[in-house]
């Protein structure tokens, strides 16, 4: 992974420093709510319901172990002792102390991390395919060329007060892990008829209260041109987008306003002016990235364990997790392992500190000293010997992070909604247990198959509710919490958004809801086929007859 | 109203006219030097032949209006009405791309902790508020050292400020 040199390091000490100095002058009176306000958010600090709640950056989902050890000694000494992992791959605090804040940060560079722009209108944190570098179709991988837009994106002086914030996603094969097409920016790795690989750019996707599909701008972008393109998109939107009413200031909005192709003719106008500057990517400089991003000194292994073939014979636990949590690794003998943060009982995405270190250890000790933070609000093992799984297993279990559960129902995405969150209408983690209480049956899970349930709190939309095959949002009537689904979304490389079912539901009906839909599906899938595709082939109307009809 | 130019503290030559419904440039604008004006009254700003000319912008104006002036103004005055617009900050860079070399002034809503974007940005004048200027104010700009992205400061990024690579 990427290591700090000094220029790294001198930024983030910096910035440290910058911040102590606003939040002492803000403390001091020298400085207004409101300034302060756009200061610390650039610096991932916000002021929650119960507390502020600090975000730190993950880069591309990326860490070390030694780095997810420091978070679990920030969770356990400025905080009660957990984080919450984020769909942009970050991690959150939710009970630190503003004036604690500077210290956490200092303690953060000591391991070349930062909170820089995880929160305001300003580019945020990267994100990628959290398989990235070792799922065997892939056509290149994606994280060096992150890493070149974290650098150019941080601390940007021209894009650090757009109209609102800006995302960005890179994919690298076919299957699209990071949500891209909901993304400011989408970019894909592909390659064109000359045999060059590049980036087709999509613009103007995104979710909240005015979802949206990504559009494709071009179709394929010469890699050495990345950074001086996307200076054009961001230079075009900085100027022209809305700064009137903040629900319409996206790039989304102006993309649909201006219509894709004059969207494009003025960022292929403002590149011209900029494709042939020091924008341009040199070779020395791509090549220096991609050189942090080497392969792992892998084992030459059989691509059969008989150690592991033992394994899966005997224990039926573990086999039942290997085929639901690990999957296939580029490289003979190894396999990526899915470290799940859904629990039958606790939030999902939550992890205590004693957990951190436990993970931190096992990828010491398994796989590279390296984990992922993924889209879905868990952690990966990427690099794991299939002769370790056992091991690695049964330490996971001890901790309650080896549920069985990954891509079924269960494997929710979930914000922290109305219990933490500012914004939030709703509560979301008690309907989050509920659903858990409801299906704690694994082997119905499993009958089900992949279904990807997303949740929000609120029209903001960060549990990304649009693009989950079932969506949950939360809505306020009347001080009463109640729940508008919706079906049929995808986040993947087949994105689409979800359709309402029907009129919202009570808090205390989600769970028999749900029963009446994944009865539907059982009732009218047909074999092997996905609840997705279910859904998209019969529509919604078998399922709104069940779900409504005997609601009466 | 505290002036800094390339960092020190100035004095200000410059006057801001802007005439309301009812008076005419020409009246208010008699005897001014230094002349400083909207882009709307441009036009009739220059006819006065003043001995220097300027012109304020703000985000809903776009650099192809002051184009055709940059070679005759030597004063460009960019308006942020609220700190979080950020729209001056393109305008800045758009500016000095186009090769305009005289000063470029931040004014508005401006701030000690937007000094040092502003400049990277191409600003070198900044007009502050009674109230938000102090001498502490100058150290914004030496906060942060490094960087990683060119800007019109120095159009290289870190990885070409050390060794002229090859493109």
């Amino acid at each position: 992974m990427y290591q700090y040199n000094t220029v790294d390091q001198q930024i983030v000490d910096e910035r440290v420093e910058q911040f102590r100095d606003q939040t002492r002058r803000y403390l001091a009176g020298d400085l207004s709510d409101d300034e302060f306000l756009a200061l610390r958010l650039m610096n991932g600090l916000y002021i929650q319901r119960q507390a502020p709640m600090l975000r730190v950056a993950i880069p591309y989902g990326l860490m070390s172990a030694n780095q997810l050890r420091k978070l679990a000694h920030i969770a356990r000494t400025y905080d009660k002792g957990y984080g919450h992992f984020t769909t942009r791959t970050n991690i959150q605090f939710n009970w630190p102390k503003l004036e604690e804040v500077p210290d956490i940060l200092a303690e953060l560079a000591q391991v070349q991390m930062h909170a820089i722009q995880t929160s305001g209108n300003c580019i945020r944190n990267t994100t990628t395919d959290h398989f990235a570098g070792v799922t065997p179709d892939e056509l290149e991988d994606p994280r060096p060329w992150c890493e070149i837009i974290r650098q150019w994106s941080t601390l940007h002086p021209e894009f650090a007060y757009l109209p609102r914030k800006f995302k960005i996603a890179v994919t690298g094969s076919a299957e699209d892990r990071a949500a891209s097409q909901v993304h400011d920016i989408g970019l894909h790795l592909v390659r064109n008829a000359e045999g060059d690989i590049g980036f087709e750019v999509l613009v103007g996707g995104g979710l909240g209260r005015t979802p949206v599909i990504g559009k494709v701008i071009r179709e394929f972008l010469p890699k050495q041109d990345l950074l001086s393109y996307l200076d054009a998109i961001l230079r075009v939107y900085n100027l022209n987008g809305r700064r009137d009413n903040k629900y319409k200031a996206r790039i989304k909005i102006l993309v649909e306003a201006m219509g894709v192709d004059a969207f494009r003719d003025q960022v292929e106008a403002e590149w011209q002016h900029t494709r042939d500057t020091e924008l341009r990517l040199t070779d020395a400089e791509i090549a220096r990235v991609k050189g942090f991003f080497q392969p792992h000194p892998y084992e030459a292994l059989p691509a059969e364990s008989p150690a592991l073939q033992q394994q899966l014979q005997s224990d039926s636990d573990f086999k039942v997790w290997f085929e639901r949590n690990t999957r296939a690794h580029k490289v003979s003998g190894y396999r990526c392992v899915v470290v799940s943060l859904k629990p039958l009982l606790g939030a999902p995405g939550d992890i205590t500190d004693r957990q951190m270190d436990v993970v931190a250890e096992l990828a010491e000790q398994y796989s590279f000293a390296e984990i992922r933070s993924t889209h879905d609000q868990n952690l990966v093992l990427a690099e794991v010997r299939q002769d370790d799984l056992y091991a690695v297993w049964t330490v996971l279990t001890e901790y309650n992070l080896a549920r069985a559960n990954i891509n079924t129902l269960t494997d929710m995405i979930v914000c922290p909604g109305f219990d933490f969150c500012a914004l939030a209408n709703a509560k979301t983690l008690n309907i989050s247990d509920a659903i858990n209480a409801e299906f704690d049956n694994l082997d119905y899970l499993y009958d089900l198959g992949d279904i990807q349930l997303n949740m929000s709190g609120c029209i903001n939309a960060c549990g990304h509710h649009h693009v989950g095959h079932i969506g949950i949002l939360g809505v306020d009537k009347k001080g009463e919490d109640w729940y508008q689904i919706t079906l049929g979304g995808s986040g993947r490389e087949d994105a689409s958004l979800g359709k309402v079912l029907g009129k919202a539901v009570a808090a205390d009906e989600v769970p028999a809801v749900l029963r009446k839909i994944l009865e539907t599906y059982v009732e009218q899938r047909t074999d092997e086929e996905r609840f997705l595709d279910t859904v998209r082939r019969v529509g919604l109307t078998p399922f709104k007859e069940k779900v409504y009809a005997s609601a009466h | 109203m505290p002036l800094l130019i390339n960092r020190q503290p100035a004095a200000d030559r410059w006057t801001l006219i802007q005439p309301q419904e009812g008076e005419t440039l020409e009246a208010l604008a008699t005897g001014v030097d230094a002349l400083l004006v909207p882009i709307e009254q441009l036009d009739a700003a220059a006819a006065l032949n003043p001995a220097a000319l300027g012109v304020q912008i703000n985000g809903d104006h776009s650099v192809a209006q002051l184009q055709p002036w940059l070679a005759r103004v030597t004063l460009i005055a960019v308006e942020f009405p609220v700190f979080r617009d950020g729209r001056g900050y393109s305008l800045a860079r758009q500016i000095r791309r186009l090769g305009y070399e005289g000063e470029l002034r931040a004014v508005g809503n401006v701030g000690r902790d937007q000094l040092g974007y502003m400049e990277r940005c191409g600003f070198n004048a900044f007009s502050l508020a009674d109230d938000r200027y102090s001498p502490d104010t100058l150290k914004a700009f030496s906060e942060i050292s490094v960087r990683y992205q060119g800007a019109a400061d120095d159009p290289r990024p870190v990885y070409r400020q050390h060794s002229e690579s090859t493109v």
